[in-house]
């Protein structure tokens, strides 16, 4: 099953499977002649490899939907690419979403699936749950009806759901395993990449435990990569193999989880992993001063600058660059310094 | 579709009034094809007989068996309501759910259009267009012409649902899933639009029967083709109001008034029926 369905994949390549470069994307409006500009992407360079899962962690607005919007392809005016390039590594087929619209369209689903936000509302309300997958994913594998229904039905059984919900309509089935379907939809081509926006932050406790064992398995059976986004630290702290701070549209760390738990360099980084309650620590959390700042007008320097305990007068007129240190990279003048303040 | 039905008869007395009133009129105007004289023809039975043992709703000063005449009228007339009901509400599908969907300059091309021929009178230019065809004027011209002017409302109902629907999750995921626009539009949206589909269908039945009447009654249609409208204009031309040939006239009229209300109470029931808290309020869950 597998070498039919993945012929021009091989199966160990040692090229990263994403490559973002230098990516800039604006809101760009135009309101009576007046001219606003976003930066929810400002210059992020990253790459992810195979077989991992990547998280992206930031506070509300600073633009992790908007990055990896940008990355699957799936932005629409006023969100505009402004410079950067965006590469899928297929299986030694590199695939540039914004040069090749038509290749990425073909490969969508196949190659890349989505689960998005609010991905408990993928199912469509008047239909029932077999229509969704027929529309998504039939086209992308190429098998006959009953073929492809008892391939739907293994997988689903796979992902610990009765073949029967096929015949439901989502409004029959709970919140969770809408979820279970949302990522089942997204699996069921074993896409070498998944990119998952909040796929666990409108359940409760015990079903996000539960969603979060569901997606590390079929990573791990699937062998594919991840890029995982929420703000929620401890959801990474369970599945991410790696981490990356955004922090007003720009990233600001990046590391392995267990290195940037233990040892954040960043001091944004430094104050989230701080803020995470403790059992047994009964010590009042610090907040951090001041607002997100507005991606219209952006601080100058280092945007973390005028909240940042640790900040100097270099802060305010320079941006630090994303650089390596320790087993990841940073972007802050005191990098380093975080621990002693 | 079965349990539906049998639920709507059974909780719903306006529903129940309209699908008896409906059905009886339906039935009546299928008889026709049973009729013992071809329906265009004149003068065979004695003129100007009130209804008797013999014509049960009397005869015509053109000699025409008003139980039959009407019976074919009937049936006329509802074809011509359905005929203009279907193209309208294809017209009005694919204009709202193109407009709402693609939005932008298509959006405001389509609307454009749209709110032109709202503002635009109909009867009047139903009427220029028949002085322009005269002759030609054939009742599916006539169908055509209607549809034409009868599905601009709902084209934007229908695109105010779309508009909530192009934002939806399932929505974006479908394009992201690399559906086309046709396609989206066809599996997705069209199942959640058909309700509001077919409840407009109704309201636009009863519009183009209306229609059909108001212009036969002037004598802007094929007089010769029997409708209800037709057979009121013949009825005036023949002063049957004065007269006193009365079973020309009321006759016709009572059946279109039972055939409005008959659908009239369908449509209001079945909106009901279509809106989830109205229904559970009435039926209990």
């Amino acid at each position: 099953m597998q070498a039919t369905l993945k012929p021009d994949v091989a199966t160990s390549s040692a090229e990263p499977v994403l490559r973002v470069e230098d990516l800039k994307a604006y809101y760009q409006m135009n309101y009576f002649g007046v001219t606003r500009e976003v930066r929810a992407v400002d210059d992020i360079t990253l790459t992810i490899q195979r077989n991992e899962i990547y998280g992206i962690a930031g506070e509300s607005s600073s633009g992790k939907s908007s990055l990896i919007k940008t990355i699957a392809g799936a932005i629409r005016p006023p969100l505009r690419v402004v410079a950067g390039s965006v590469r899928f590594d297929f299986g030694g087929r590199t695939l540039d979403v914004y040069d090749d619209p038509e290749a990425m369209r073909a490969a969508r689903w196949r190659h890349l699936s989505y689960v998005m936000q609010g991905s408990m509302n993928v199912l469509n309300p008047v239909r029932r749950v077999k229509h969704a997958f027929h529309d998504f994913a039939v086209r992308h594998m190429g098998l006959s009806p009953s073929a492809f229904r008892a391939r739907v039905e293994a997988h689903l059984e796979q992902i610990g759901l009765d073949p029967q919900v096929l015949e439901a309509y989502p409004h029959q089935l709970s919140g969770g395993m809408r979820q279970r379907l949302a990522i089942g939809l997204a699996t069921v081509c074993e896409p070498e990449f998944i990119i998952a926006d909040e796929p666990t932050t409108a359940l409760d406790v015990l079903v996000q435990q539960d969603v979060l064992a569901l997606i590390k398995d079929v990573q791990m059976r699937l062998g594919s990569s991840i890029i995982f986004v929420t703000h929620d630290m401890t959801v990474h702290a369970a599945i991410a193999d790696r981490i990356g701070i955004i922090y007003a549209g720009r990233l600001v760390e990046e590391g392995p989880t267990q290195a940037m738990f233990e040892r954040p360099q960043h001091p944004y980084t430094a104050h989230l992993i701080a803020s995470l309650p403790r059992i047994g620590d009964t010590t009042r959390r610090q907040s951090l001063p001041g607002k997100p700042p507005n991606l219209a007008d952006p601080p100058s320097g280092c945007r973390f600058h005028p909240r940042c305990p640790l900040a100097v007068a270099k802060c305010a007129s320079e941006s630090p660059p994303l650089l390596p240190r320790g087993e990841g990279r940073v972007a802050c003048w005191r990098a380093g310094e975080v621990a002693a303040a | 579709m079965f349990s539906i039905l049998r639920d709507l008869l059974r909780f719903n007395v306006e529903f129940l009034v309209g699908f008896v009133l409906t059905a009886l009129i339906f039935l009546f105007a299928a008889a026709h094809f049973f009729a013992p004289y071809p329906d265009t023809a004149i003068y065979l039975l004695p003129p100007d007989m009130p209804p008797s043992a013999e014509f049960w709703l009397g005869t015509t000063s053109r000699g025409q068996d008003v139980f039959w005449q009407m019976s074919a009228a009937i049936w006329n007339t509802m074809t011509f309501g359905l005929v203009v009901m279907i193209l309208s509400r294809i017209v009005a599908l694919a204009v709202g759910m193109l407009s709402g969907y693609l939005g932008g300059k298509a959006d405001q091309a389509l609307m454009t259009i749209n709110d032109t021929l709202i503002a635009l009178p109909n009867i009047p230019i139903l009427l220029l267009v028949y002085f322009v065809m005269r002759d030609q004027m054939t009742w599916p011209l006539l169908a055509v012409t209607a549809a034409l002017l009868g599905w601009n409302y709902d084209a934007r109902l229908i695109r105010s649902v779309t508009l909530s629907l192009r934002n939806r999750e399932f929505t974006r995921h479908a394009v992201f899933a690399g559906m086309s626009v046709p396609q989206v539009l066809v599996r997705q949206h069209l199942p959640y639009v058909m309700p509001v589909v077919f409840f407009t269908a109704m309201n636009n039945l009863i519009w183009a029967i209306g229609l059909e009447v108001t212009l036969s009654v002037l004598g802007f249609s094929d007089v010769n083709r029997p409708t209800v409208g037709g057979m009121i204009y013949w009825a005036n031309q023949h002063q049957a109001a004065v007269s006193g040939i009365w079973w020309w006239l009321v006759f016709p009229i009572v059946a279109v008034v039972l055939l409005f209300l008959g659908l009239f109470l369908l449509a209001i029931s079945i909106n009901e029926y279509i809106d989830p808290r109205s229904r559970l309020s009435r039926m209990g869950g």
